[in-house]
């Protein structure tokens, strides 16, 4: 049965989406500016990074050095009030909290961490440090996380930087594996996210 | 696996009452064997992947091993079940916000976290866990095999509040399958007969029911969902059914001898009033504003302690319309008003108002939460809150 159970789900998500998704996988070259995640947001990479053609959700998209599972630098551009940060898992029995336009700074760690609590059915997202930041121009926020998957025993640390601009919820987040590959990557993720422009 | 199981034993109990015949007869509890071994390839192979899980549960961050909390939950099963048996069992309490316990074949118990926040005496949380261990007992994970089925009992609590948030770990299992009612309802009769054979009062198990049911409308209900949809995707006939249920249950235990002793409610308030903050914590966190809305209130029946209210604070602060920051910050500040709320209260308080506009009193109470919490994980992106 578990098997069986395990099988079919896994059947239909390579049927709905992985040969799409692998052909949708593209180089970002190094000293490009580039617009993300179908915003008017843009970064400037130093370094070479890979764009999933697997989108989290419409204003989001995932970038990886090794594979989404090792290093993963997501943006979320200008998730609108009212949207999920991501795809909703199902909108009837596991909805996510969505943004609102009057949000405060620090109700963005919050939206996060409620939002990968229910997705990813893990009691253990905390956040760790929240501080101010510059984000994109505006006045934002930088804070960290750490959580671990459910059915998994490696812990994963997380990093996010983000604003409220017009309304609108701009976020970057990278996350890896706190054993070796979050610190391996970290800086090329932070200076991603620290070239943000609008 | 409790829900499942009082479900199935339910439906199976309205064809039954509804014929007139409620009273079921309570089978005497059967001998029991300590330190069995599987005996047939079916049961070997059901306990070999039951012990892989074991080892990779044992190693899992989500297992809670306080010891005070462990020695009290473990302490309530061998007072329900006999120390005898209860020897036989490893329970592992297991941080999921959502109502379930499950039992393996080879004698492995869990009991969830969104649990312990929902029951309310030691006879409650024995007669999950007693029930628990009438599957064990019974040897019907072995069945279960034999049927091609799961083997595990995991749908069990979580599927109740399938339209809740909670439905935690579902992915493990895959989706629903047909259960056994005879086996249900075998293990509701062994479940209230450790109950009555104990000192704890055996109608608790259907004290629990009306609770879960009235949580998983409320929920429906907060999500602009018709409660009873969820009855006909497969699980409840309609209410009447519960109802059923709840008579059946009760009838079983009024035909008990029983010791008529106390349910322990005061013991499980102090033994589950430590973990109290983070079990609210966790469930305001699961985006379920009816749900909760409705839990919260179960909980203050006798009256709102601060940690309750500072959790229905939070809850509205988080859904966060124009009203439920006015609502939010009255319930910050009733709790600030008993004295003893932690210092957060005043930095809800302070995020609500800033919400709501109300600029000045919201720097106000943010600058006490600094004062009071000077380290705070957030205390430099407060700082600036207050002095924008």
């Amino acid at each position: 049965m578990r098997l069986r159970s395990l099988f079919l789900p896994l059947a239909a998500v390579a049927l709905a989406c992985g040969v799409p998704a692998a052909a949708g996988n593209k180089l970002v070259v190094a000293g490009q500016r580039i617009a993300v995640a179908k915003s008017a947001m843009t970064v400037l990479p130093t370094s070479e990074w890979n764009r999933l053609g697997a989108r989290p959700g419409r204003a989001a998209e995932t970038w990886t050095l090794d594979g989404d599972a090792l290093n993963d630098l997501t943006f979320y551009g200008g998730i609108e009030s009212g949207r999920p940060l991501f795809r909703e898992v199902s909108r009837k029995t596991k909805p996510l909290p969505t943004v609102s336009t009057t949000m405060l700074v620090t109700d963005i760690p919050a939206l996060l961490e409620n939002s990968y609590r229910i997705a990813l059915g893990t009691a253990s997202m905390t956040i760790g440090t929240i501080e101010p930041a510059t984000f994109a121009g505006a006045k934002g926020v930088h804070f960290t996380y750490s959580f671990v998957r459910q059915d998994d025993t490696l812990r994963r640390r997380g990093e996010g930087r983000g604003a409220m601009i017009g309304g609108r919820l701009y976020l970057i987040t990278y996350e890896a594996p706190a054993l070796y590959y979050y610190d391996r990557s970290a800086a090329a993720a932070r200076q991603v996210a620290e070239s943000a422009q609008l | 696996m409790i829900v499942r199981r009082l479900m199935a034993a339910m439906l199976a109990a309205t064809a039954v009452a509804g014929a007139g015949s409620a009273a079921e007869k309570v089978p005497p509890l059967p001998p029991y064997v300590a330190a069995y071994e599987p005996t047939n390839v079916d049961e070997r192979g059901a306990w070999m992947i039951a012990d892989e899980d074991e080892r990779r549960l044992r190693d899992s961050a989500d297992v809670m091993r306080d010891p005070a909390l462990n020695a009290f939950v473990r302490g309530v099963l061998c007072r329900t079940v006999g120390e005898d048996r209860c020897k036989g069992v490893r329970l592992y309490i297991v941080h999921v916000p959502a109502f379930n316990a499950t039992m393996r074949p080879n004698g492995m118990m869990t009991i969830w976290s969104g649990a312990l926040l929902r029951l309310r005496s030691e006879a409650e949380l024995g007669a999950v866990l007693g029930h628990e261990f009438g599957h064990f007992e019974l040897r019907h994970g072995l069945a279960d095999f034999r049927n091609r089925r799961s083997g595990t009992d995991l749908m069990a609590w979580a599927s109740v509040l399938v339209a809740n948030s909670a439905a935690f770990q579902v992915d493990m299992v895959g989706g629903f399958y047909a259960f056994d009612r005879a086996q249900e309802k075998a293990a509701d009769m062994i479940g209230v007969r450790y109950l009555a054979a104990s000192h704890y009062p055996s109608h608790a198990a259907a004290d629990i029911w009306d609770r879960m049911m009235g949580e998983a409308d409320a929920t429906a209900i907060g999500r602009h969902r018709k409660p009873d949809q969820r009855y006909a995707a497969g699980f409840f006939a309609s209410h009447p059914t519960n109802l059923a249920r709840a008579t059946y249950l009760r009838s079983a235990a009024a035909e008990l001898p029983d010791a008529d002793g106390s349910a322990g409610v005061d013991g499980y308030r102090a033994a589950i009033a430590p973990w109290l903050p983070m079990l609210l914590d966790d469930q305001i966190r699961l985006n379920d504003f009816g749900g909760s809305e409705y839990l919260l209130g179960q909980l203050a029946v006798g009256g709102w302690a601060t940690p309750l209210l500072f959790a229905r604070a939070e809850l509205y602060r988080m859904r966060g319309h124009p009203r439920d920051l006015v609502s939010a910050a009255g319930f910050y500040q009733e709790a600030i008003a008993r004295g003893d709320a932690g210092a957060e209260a005043y930095r809800g308080l302070g995020l609500a108002l800033m919400r709501s506009q109300q600029v000045e009193p919201a720097k106000t109470a943010l600058r006490e939460y600094l004062r009071r919490k000077p380290d705070a994980n957030d205390a430099s992106i407060i700082a600036t809150l207050v002095a924008s």
